[in-house]
């Protein structure tokens, strides 16, 4: 077997976007389920109140890391064939210091504000419009910041690479990482929980 | 208290498959296939024999003139010949280099060396280690220089040839070359200076005739 | 004590409470669960795309739409927008992400009616006015957007994707914005507590 499927050929660019729907169906019903159409629910991450948004990214996160990992070590998946983003190391700390400022803020991030919109959320159309309105200004400023944003380029970059360590001991580590952050995470639910009972 | 309780297994459960898989992780070994390659014979000769993965000059010099971006042009020969002359756009990695040379088995790769030879060569290395999409620029530099950068149209030529002619003498423009009519012996090498290599695509990649779609990425 | 699970049921009382009615509002999925089924999405992304997911790229479409359609010379002589605007010979809308992110809008709005969420509503805090939250939710939105753009994606196409592959920038990128939202939380804490 063969994958990904679409890198082999087996579909075209018209069905790519009927698999992209689907997709975007899955995704948008995870996170509603999850809670992440709700801006209190993904803001009180901020103040360890609820950790739902860590314990959900993480957990996709280690799921999807995992069954990639042995879809390829089984030759099922061509790893190499799957999108590595560059790394532009200074303008993505920036832009995720930015980011983070504008989740706490704007109370969404993109894909979550569109699945506040499906569910009624008045505050997520707003935000919307105020994405809409940043990329425009981005956009517009773009000669002005584009020598930045093609700064400290390092190409196609992963942690195995930079860590010199092999990539199956790179995914046990972000493993433990993570469900000692999970334990970690209800462990900091209660106490504020206990404070707030408390007060 | 009972549903909770449920819950709790079931973290603990969820978690502990996930550190079963991890652990395994450690030993399972590495999911890029390694540098050890594994060659299809079969499947290499039919496409050898089918000639599927050549690029014609022609073919090559319209994608460079419509700015195509989806591909990758390697030039195989040493650095010195490499800083004499080549084609705009291309990236040189000698032939010995290629095992460690910075490609994706994604990316299109179009390689080019002074004939056939080394191109062929190159190509069957990077099938060998899995790459899927490789092309050959059929004749090498050779035939570029004579199809596209110094077309040459005979003092008999028939209509056709002159119409062929005239679309090469556009493409000959664009690289800079000199095309040449009313020669009558076709085995006499004309002298003519190759162009010089500050091509338009060449002096600013990010600027130029490169304006490819975005297509992956958030 | 008090687990999460019960603090998500007295928040779906105090919802059923708000708005009078007798919709039975069923709390959100063991956060596990939730997180296993958008990972197994994200994968199943990978197996046949060869790619992950996303959000903002489908709103640079968008905007990238919206200006050609405007203002045409503009969007080629920006280079950012001509990079979405393509050689123009389809529009920028005909995308992988604006179809993924339509399918978003869709799967939420499934999950929403099954669990009897949809409702027309201001999410926010007690001490905050529907004008103010409003307003910051506005504020919020173009920071997002600079901010995804600045660092190629967002929090699905960056943090989720890149580190599900353990893409360095990604992994850099997702720690800042934990570090930003953090440092920031403090100060509009007003908003939503």
């Amino acid at each position: 077997m063969n994958a990904p499927f679409f890198k082999f050929g087996y579909f075209g660019d018209d069905m790519s976007l009927v698999v992209a729907f689907v997709i975007g169906i899955g995704f948008g019903f995870f996170l509603e389920r999850a809670g992440f159409g709700s801006g209190r629910k993904l803001t009180a991450q901020f103040y360890f109140y609820d950790m739902t948004v860590f314990k959900v990214m993480f957990t996709a996160i280690i799921t999807a890391m995992v069954g990639l990992y042995y879809l390829s070590v089984l030759g099922f998946v061509d790893l190499s064939l799957v999108y590595q983003m560059p790394t532009y190391i200074i303008p993505q700390v920036i832009g995720g210091l930015i980011l983070g400022v504008g989740f706490v803020v704007g109370g969404y991030c993109p894909g979550t504000s569109c699945v506040a919109l499906s569910t009624g959320k008045v505050d997520a159309v707003v935000y919307l419009l105020g994405i809409i309105g940043g990329i425009f200004v981005f956009g517009e400023s773009f000669s002005l910041i584009k020598d930045f944003y093609y700064s400290t380029a390092l190409g196609q970059l992963t942690l195995p690479q930079i860590m010199h360590l092999p990539y199956g001991l790179i995914v046990f580590l972000v493993i433990l990482m993570a469900v000692g952050g999970f334990a970690g995470a209800t462990w900091v639910e209660k106490r504020i929980a206990a404070k707030g009972v408390k007060s | 208290m009972k549903s909770q309780l449920f819950q709790m297994t079931l973290n603990k459960k969820l978690g502990l498959t996930v550190g079963f898989l991890g652990f395994v992780a450690v030993f399972a070994g590495n999911p890029y296939k390694g540098s050890g390659a594994t060659v299809n014979v079969k499947e290499l000769a039919i496409s050898v024999e089918k000639e599927v993965d050549h690029v014609s000059p022609e073919e090559l010099a319209d994608w460079i003139m419509q700015g195509k971006a989806d591909f990758r042009l390697v030039d195989l020969r040493s650095e010195k010949e490499f800083a004499e002359y080549h084609i705009p756009g291309a990236e040189n990695i000698p032939l010995a280099t290629i095992p460690e040379a910075d490609l994706l088995r994604s990316e299109k790769i179009v390689l080019c060396s002074e004939g056939g030879i080394h191109s062929a060569q190159g190509w069957f290395f990077l099938k060998a280690k899995d790459f899927k999409a490789v092309y050959i620029l059929r004749g090498g530099l050779d035939e570029w220089k004579d199809k596209i950068l110094f077309p040459k149209l005979a003092v008999n030529a028939t209509a056709y040839d002159k119409a062929a002619f005239e679309k090469a003498k556009a493409a000959s423009a664009y690289f800079g070359g000199t095309p040449i009519s009313g020669v009558t012996d076709q085995s006499v090498q004309p002298q003519v200076a190759l162009p010089k290599i500050e091509m338009p695509s060449q002096a600013n990649p990010q600027a130029g005739p490169q304006k490819k779609k975005k297509k992956e990425g958030c | 004590m008090m687990s999460v699970e019960q603090t998500t049921a007295i928040d779906s009382i105090h919802v059923q409470e708000k708005q009078k009615s007798i919709r039975v509002v069923q709390p959100y999925w063991n956060p596990y669960l939730a997180g296993l089924g958008l990972g197994l999405v994200l994968l199943a992304s990978f197996v046949i795309m060869g790619r992950g997911l996303g959000a903002s790229g489908a709103f640079t479409a968008l905007v990238t739409t919206g200006v050609n359609a405007v203002a045409p010379e503009n969007a080629k002589s920006s280079e950012f927008f001509a990079e979405y605007l393509g050689d123009g010979s389809q529009s920028p809308l005909k995308d992988w992400l604006v179809f993924e992110v339509l399918g978003v809008f869709v799967g939420g709005f499934i999950s929403g009616i099954l669990a009897g969420r949809v409702r027309k509503t201001v999410e926010k805090g007690p001490n905050i006015s529907v004008r103010g939250r409003l307003f910051f939710a506005f504020i919020g939105g173009g920071m997002m957007g600079m901010g995804a753009k600045l660092a190629r994606g967002c929090t699905s196409g960056q943090a989720l994707t890149g580190g599900a592959l353990l893409n360095v920038g990604s992994w850099v990128f997702m720690m800042c914005v934990f570090a930003g939202a953090y440092a920031m939380a403090y100060f509009v804490r007003r908003q939503w507590r």
